[in-house]
C-alpha cells in the first residue's frame, strides 16, 4: 500500500467517511474532519510512519494532497521522532 | 526560595503557563524536563531559555493522553536522572463545544489528557520520589466550578482533577509528597487566543477587580510557592488565582469604581 493510501485509510477511519471521497484536492472541511479529527489523524500518521509533524507545519496543509506530500517527504528523509 | 539541585517535570511546557513555570523553577535553580506534544520549536525555545538561567533542560516529546507514552516519558526520566522532585501536571487539551455536541471521542480525548494523565503521571512520579519526598501541582481552571460557554467537557475534567488532587494529597502524604492544584481564571496565553474570541478576553479584563487579566507569571509564582517548603502544610487544596473575579459580583453588577 502506498503512503497516500495508508494516510487515506487513517483519515477515513477517524472521520468515518468513505475513503473513495477523499481525493488529493479534498479539504479537511470537505472530509468532515473537525479540529480534533485532524489532531488524531496527525498522531496516527506520526505513529504509523515514525515521523513528527509539528502543528506549525500541519497548519499549512490546505488539503489532503498537502498532507500526503508532507508525509512522503518526511518518510523519504527517514526522519524519526 | 531555592530549588537548587531539584529536578522538575512540567508537562506541556513549550508555551504559556507551563513555560512560565519552567522558567520560574529554573530561576530558582531546578533542572527542568520540558515535555511537549505538538509544538517542538516552542519546547526547544523553552529549553534554551531554561539553560540560559544556568540549569539543565531535557526536552521529551510525549502525548500524555496516551498511557503508553506516559510510561515512555517516565522511563526516560528514570533512566537519565533516576529521580524526580517536582511534577507539574500542566498539559491540557479540550474540545470547545456546547453540551449537545459533545461525543464520546471529544469526551475521552479531553478526559484522558486533563484527568487520567494526571493520575498516571502522579503514580509514576511517586515512584521516582520514593524516599526523598516531592511536590505535585496540577493546573485546573475556574471552569471547574463556574459555567463558561462551550467549556462543558473541559470544566468537568477540571472538577475531576481537583477531586483527584484531594485524593492524591491524602494517599501520598505518608510518602512525603505534597499535592495541590491551582485554578486560574482566563490567563493571557496563545491557547486562550485560540479558544476564545477577542470579546471574552475583554470581558475578563473588565470583570477582574485586580484590574488586569491573569498572566502566566502570576500562576508560576503561586506554583513555585506550593513547591516550596514554606507550603508544607498546604495539602489537597486548589488555590484560586483570578484577581478577585470569583469572590465578587462583578459579572452581575459590573466593576466597582
Amino acid at each position: 500500500m502506498t503512503i497516500e493510501e495508508q494516510v487515506r485509510e487513517i483519515i477515513a477511519k477517524i472521520t468515518r467517511v468513505d475513503k473513495s471521497i477523499i481525493t488529493r484536492e479534498s479539504t479537511f472541511k470537505e472530509i468532515k474532519a473537525d479540529s480534533l479529527d485532524v489532531v488524531q489523524a496527525l498522531v496516527a500518521v506520526e505513529e504509523t510512519f515514525g515521523i513528527e509533524i509539528p502543528d506549525e507545519e500541519a497548519q499549512k496543509f490546505q488539503n489532503f494532497g498537502d498532507f500526503v506530500t508532507y508525509v512522503e517527504n518526511k518518510v523519504a528523509q527517514g526522519q524519526k521522532v | 526560595m531555592s530549588l537548587e539541585g531539584k529536578l522538575a517535570l512540567v508537562t506541556g511546557s513549550g508555551r504559556g503557563i507551563g513555560r512560565a513555570i519552567a522558567l520560574k523553577f529554573a530561576s530558582q535553580g531546578a533542572d527542568i524536563v520540558v515535555n511537549f506534544f505538538r509544538h517542538r520549536e516552542s519546547a526547544e525555545q523553552t529549553a534554551r531559555d531554561v539553560e540560559a538561567l544556568g540549569v539543565k533542560a531535557e526536552v521529551i516529546r510525549a502525548n500524555v493522553g496516551d498511557a503508553a507514552k506516559i510510561d515512555e516519558l517516565f522511563d526516560m526520566i528514570g533512566n537519565k536522572f533516576g529521580r524526580l522532585d517536582i511534577l507539574i501536571n500542566n498539559a491540557a487539551s479540550g474540545v470547545g463545544r456546547p453540551m449537545a455536541d459533545i461525543d464520546v471521542k471529544a469526551w475521552e480525548w479531553t478526559m484522558d489528557i486533563n484527568v487520567r494523565a494526571c493520575l498516571l503521571c502522579a503514580q509514576k512520579a511517586a515512584k521516582l520520589m520514593e524516599g526523598r519526598g516531592g511536590k505535585i501541582v496540577s493546573i485546573s481552571s475556574l471552569g471547574s466550578r463556574f459555567v463558561l460557554p462551550n467549556y462543558t467537557v473541559v470544566g468537568v475534567s477540571k472538577a475531576a482533577l481537583e477531586a483527584l488532587t484531594r485524593y492524591l494529597a491524602i494517599e501520598l502524604a505518608p510518602r512525603g509528597i505534597c499535592v495541590n492544584a491551582i485554578a486560574a481564571s482566563a490567563v493571557e496565553t496563545e491557547a486562550l487566543k485560540f479558544y476564545f474570541k477577542e470579546g471574552l478576553v475583554k470581558d475578563s479584563h473588565q470583570a477582574t477587580p485586580a484590574g488586569r487579566m491573569v498572566i502566566p507569571e502570576d500562576v508560576a509564582n503561586v506554583v513555585a510557592f506550593l513547591c516550596s517548603e514554606e507550603a508544607f502544610m498546604i495539602r489537597g487544596q486548589t488555590v484560586v488565582i483570578d484577581g478577585g473575579t470569583s469572590v465578587g459580583v462583578f459579572a452581575l453588577a459590573g466593576k466597582q469604581e
